[in-house]
């Protein structure tokens, strides 16, 4: 495979040297089809020991290697060097603190991530003599694009909202609510839609579409919120003719 | 690329961690880069939304304030300012409707009751079908056409 030469301009931090980040330039060789991540990893392996970053699958499922490349939350290891010119610009995702070089800080994004609850809720554990619980396939439909959520944070990096709204659940957490609101095995949605309907819930994003833009796997998260922001208003509205947790 | 960035407290854990964090950037885009700019002028195109409405609630005004308050209502919406200000609500509104329109069909559950939700290009095309067609017959009705 034919070797191209690339000049990456990396963010660097070191919490113990440095005030603020900085930038630091490698000239390298990678072969012509490496993506982002396989110049990383050279430069990592081949010129500096030093430098840091987050990564595991090398196959767009793990959702670990999310960062700016030039100017643009990517997956670095399914975007190529061949999308970029001789030079390519590699930060940490914006809107999120920066631990080490490219790695951030999720603590802000689990303490979100958990408050939308995203697991089942049922009232009543069902008894095993019951048998399985049956859904349809267009029961699943309802819900499974939005269950193809990596975590990858490139959405939280893209999203306006997030950058002046610190309470701001963000596109990610609100997605996975949606996607348990919209299951027909959960019975949690009046408990998370009282909580996408606080401060900084659905209502706070003002649909720049941002999210979806950037998402590598097609979750489309601003279309979860919209259609959460419908839900609530249906929801809030029943709550005048029907008791909270009625049918 | 620079870090000369205000701070941000976005994403910030609740409790700070052992090891110091450097601050959140915002996005390199923002905010008139890439898609931003469009979605900042789609919020904005709110003031037309807002003013044309005053308008509205003037014009109505004038109609019940009796003949010589709707004379002089009408004298001023003739006027130069007011003729510019129509112009770019017009063009600014065109826009926010057709940008609003094509962000619509994804709102919209994948379901409604049993009907599975149209296709987005149905649902488009019907949105944007009879928004030109309510304009058409405003346009004929001020026009003088009709009535």
């Amino acid at each position: 495979m034919a070797q191209v030469k690339k000049t990456l301009i990396v963010t660097r931090f070191d919490p113990d040297k440095d005030q603020t980040p900085r930038t630091q330039k490698y000239e390298i060789s990678v072969e012509a089809d490496a993506k982002v991540l396989d110049a990383l990893n050279h430069i990592k392996d081949h010129v500096d020991p030093t430098l840091s970053h987050r990564w595991s699958c090398r196959m767009a499922v793990c959702g670990s290697c999310g960062m700016n490349v030039n100017g643009k939350p990517k997956l670095t290891c399914k975007d190529a060097v061949s999308n970029y010119g001789d030079v390519i610009e590699v930060a940490p995702l914006a809107n999120f603190p920066v631990i080490k070089d490219l790695i951030i800080d999720l603590e802000g994004f689990m303490d979100k991530f958990k408050a939308v609850k995203p697991w089942i809720m049922v009232a009543k554990e069902r008894a095993v003599e019951a048998g399985p619980v049956k859904q349809s396939p267009d029961e699943l439909a309802d819900f499974k694009q939005f269950s193809m959520c990596i975590n990858c944070m490139l959405c939280y990096s893209a999203c306006p909202v997030v950058s002046n709204e610190p309470d701001f659940l963000g596109p990610a957490a609100i997605a996975l609510g949606h996607r348990y609101n919209q299951d027909t095995r959960d019975e949690g949605a009046g408990e998370r839609n009282e909580i996408f309907r606080q401060d900084g819930g659905v209502f706070s994003c003002s649909y720049a579409n941002e999210c979806s833009e950037v998402c590598p796997k097609h979750v489309d998260p601003s279309a979860a919120i919209q259609q959460a922001k419908l839900n609530n208003v249906l929801d809030w509205a029943k709550s005048f003719v029907v008791q909270r947790g009625g049918k | 690329m620079s870090h000369a960035r205000p701070r941000l407290d976005a994403m910030r854990p609740r409790t700070p961690g052992a090891t110091r964090t450097a601050d959140p950037r915002p996005p390199d885009a923002f905010p008139l880069g890439g898609n931003y700019g469009p979605y900042l002028l789609f919020g904005s195109c709110g003031a037309f939304l807002l003013l044309t409405s005053l308008i509205l609630v003037e014009f109505v005004l004038a109609l019940g304030g009796g003949q010589a308050k709707y004379d002089a209502f009408m004298t001023r919406i003739h006027g130069g300012a007011y003729q510019a200000y129509f112009w770019i609500a017009l063009i600014g509104l065109i826009w926010f409707t057709v940008r609003f329109f094509g962000l619509f069909p994804k709102t919209q559950p994948f379901r409604f009751g049993p009907l599975k939700r149209p296709p987005d290009a149905v649902m488009l095309t019907g949105l944007l079908g009879a928004f030109a067609v309510l304009n058409i017959v405003v346009a004929v009705i001020l026009g003088g056409v009709l009535g």
